[in-house]
């Protein structure tokens, strides 16, 4: 397997160099050990494996953004009433990657200036995210996403989605990277964009974007299918099932 | 190894380890078995607390107490204790209103108001019937250890029993007004939709306070409505909201059913009195701790959901 992996590393890494004809402008393959995921019974998340070659130079650095499938997310705000904290304010983050991972090579406040990063819209700060009020109040100021998103992003990390921490790259002979990359085991299933960037001096020099697909996928697609497109069968299989069992439990006990 | 333990619930759509899942069925199916409630109670609060949906929670609790419901049942049929008579007219009010309370918590659910409601439910209606269950039980277990204690009427009438059509249940010795346990059952299956249980916990001492039942009945007679009850819901949960997970449900029911016949067992090891007294103790603590949550100021004021 390894040795295999290494190989099509080696061929990539030619192919790239052979092609290259601007000896500084950097030029980058990346791909990954698995594209396609499927969320079967057994799913507890996974490890893949995220590997390529680059045309480098020493100092450069390798940054990797995993992100995707867009949702809408609900964000509630408690406040005490009457002595009892409850939701008193919904707003809905339109179309929000679902997952937002950065991995790189080095810290990324030293892989490029803030204003560099926010124009290659790295970052969930930078990519546009958009809030409004799920039932506008006339008179009440619209909500902005700077009041709300740093409480998004500490919800979003919570739950693993949108984690906080930078993860590994490693640059071998400023050649050959790879990444180890977790996926957590609530992922949504969806299309994620696998976005690699090459660095040189603060400024991206090359990038390339690789898909991952994730999808529900053996018995646990099956029930999910079910229960949504035959939904009052599904109901009435699983009232069933759950009667047969029942008798049966008690038969069984009856008889020992 | 232990990665292959877990199992990825594909409504909840989250991964749980499978032990963990067999064991809350398995304990909570012996509760339910010993004390002749469903259980739900104590089994919806903790499969929220262990990251379920709470949509998904109390529709998938629903499914599962169908099953530990029958296995109780039959096991209370063999020994005579059920009133079909009386379950069929608390059945008929359960099934009206547990298809409300489906409505009311799609409802609830828009606003975004459906957490609220499921908690402020269970401290409501656990405080009041673990308050009551447990002062009655004091008494009664006072009463009997006193020499000489008086012996109680077999049970009081009030204006309640004398309200139109009346009806004779024999099997409960009664001869009361029809609309009593009707409305009983309506209320019983609002909260059993809305709550993610059969309702066993209100209904067994509404049973025992508001209609005089027998005790020995109470519990058989209640889970023969449950199960019909629990029935409607999962069927309305799965058409309007598709929140029953078939999986996790399945899973939990392997345990409860198990754990529900040792339970029922047990139950004849203790006094009457004895058993309210403990499932009261159980209740309050239920109640206790969810009505903390409520009230302590929550370490993360934001919270988040995706929506599909």
């Amino acid at each position: 397997m390894i040795r295999a992996r290494q190989f099509i590393l080696g061929f990539i890494l030619l192919l790239g160099m052979t092609g290259l004809a601007e000896a500084n402008s950097g030029r980058l393959v990346a791909d990954l050990s698995k594209s396609n995921i499927a969320i079967t019974s057994g799913f507890h998340g996974t490890d893949l494996l995220l590997f390529g070659a680059v045309d480098g130079a020493v100092g450069d650095d390798i940054l990797v953004v995993i992100s995707g499938p867009p949702t809408d997310i609900a964000q509630r705000r408690k406040a005490n009433r009457a002595g009892i904290w409850i939701n008193v304010e919904t707003n809905i983050w339109q179309k929000v990657p679902s997952l937002y991972t950065i991995l790189a090579t080095s810290p990324i406040n030293k892989i490029a200036s803030p204003e560099t990063l926010a124009s290659l819209e790295i970052g969930t700060n930078n990519i546009g995210l958009e809030i409004a009020a799920e039932t506008p109040v006339a008179g009440r100021p619209k909500p902005t996403a700077n009041e709300f998103i740093k409480a998004l992003q500490a919800n979003m990390a919570s739950i693993d989605l949108w984690p906080d921490q930078t993860g590994n790259v490693t640059l071998t002979e400023n050649a050959l990277f790879r990444a180890e990359v977790k996926l957590p085991a609530n992922i949504l299933s969806g299309t994620y964009d696998v976005r690699v960037l090459q660095f040189r001096n603060g400024v991206a020099i090359s990038e390339d974007i690789t898909n991952l697909y994730i999808n529900k996928g053996g018995l646990s697609a099956g029930i999910y299918n079910f229960a949504h497109d035959y939904s009052a069968l599904y109901g009435i299989f699983a009232i069933l099932f759950a009667v047969a069992a029942g008798w049966l439990a008690a038969a069984a006990f009856r008889r020992s | 190894m232990l990665a292959s333990m877990y199992i990825y619930l594909p409504i909840a759509e989250i991964s749980m380890h499978i032990g963990i899942i067999i064991g809350l069925g398995g304990g909570v199916g012996f509760l339910s078995g010993l004390f002749g409630v469903g259980g739900g109670f104590l089994m919806t609060p903790l499969l929220i607390f262990l990251g379920v949906p709470p949509a998904v929670a109390v529709a998938t609790e629903a499914n599962q107490i169908v099953a530990s419901s029958v296995s109780g049942v039959l096991a209370h049929m063999r020994r005579g204790n059920v009133d079909f008579k009386m379950g069929g007219i608390l059945l008929l009010g359960g099934v009206i209103g547990s298809s409300l309370g489906v409505m009311l918590f799609t409802f609830l659910r828009e606003m975004g108001q459906i957490d609220l409601v499921i908690k402020l439910s269970y401290v409501v209606f656990l405080g009041i019937i673990g308050f009551l269950m447990l002062l009655e039980s004091v008494r009664t277990i006072m009463r009997t250890r006193r020499p000489g204690g008086r012996k109680t009427k077999l049970h009081q009438h009030n204006w309640l029993h004398g309200l139109p059509l009346k009806m004779r249940f024999r099997r409960s010795k009664l001869y009361i007004s029809a609309l009593l346990p009707l409305a009983i059952g309506a209320f019983v299956g609002v909260l059993a939709a809305i709550m993610g249980v059969g309702g066993g916990f209100i209904m067994v001492p509404a049973m025992i306070y508001l209609l005089g039942m027998p005790t020995s009945v109470v519990v058989g007679t209640s889970l023969f409505q449950i199960i019909f009850v629990t029935a409607n819901v999962t069927f309305l949960q799965s058409v309007q909201t598709q929140t029953v997970d078939f999986m996790l449900a399945g899973l939990l029911l392997f345990g409860a059913v198990i754990g529900a016949q040792f339970g029922t067992r047990a139950s004849a090891l203790l006094r009457g009195e004895q058993l309210r007294g403990l499932l009261a103790l159980m209740v309050l603590a239920v109640c206790i701790k969810l009505g903390f949550d409520l009230v302590l100021r929550p370490d993360d004021l934001f919270s988040v959901e995706l929506l599909k």
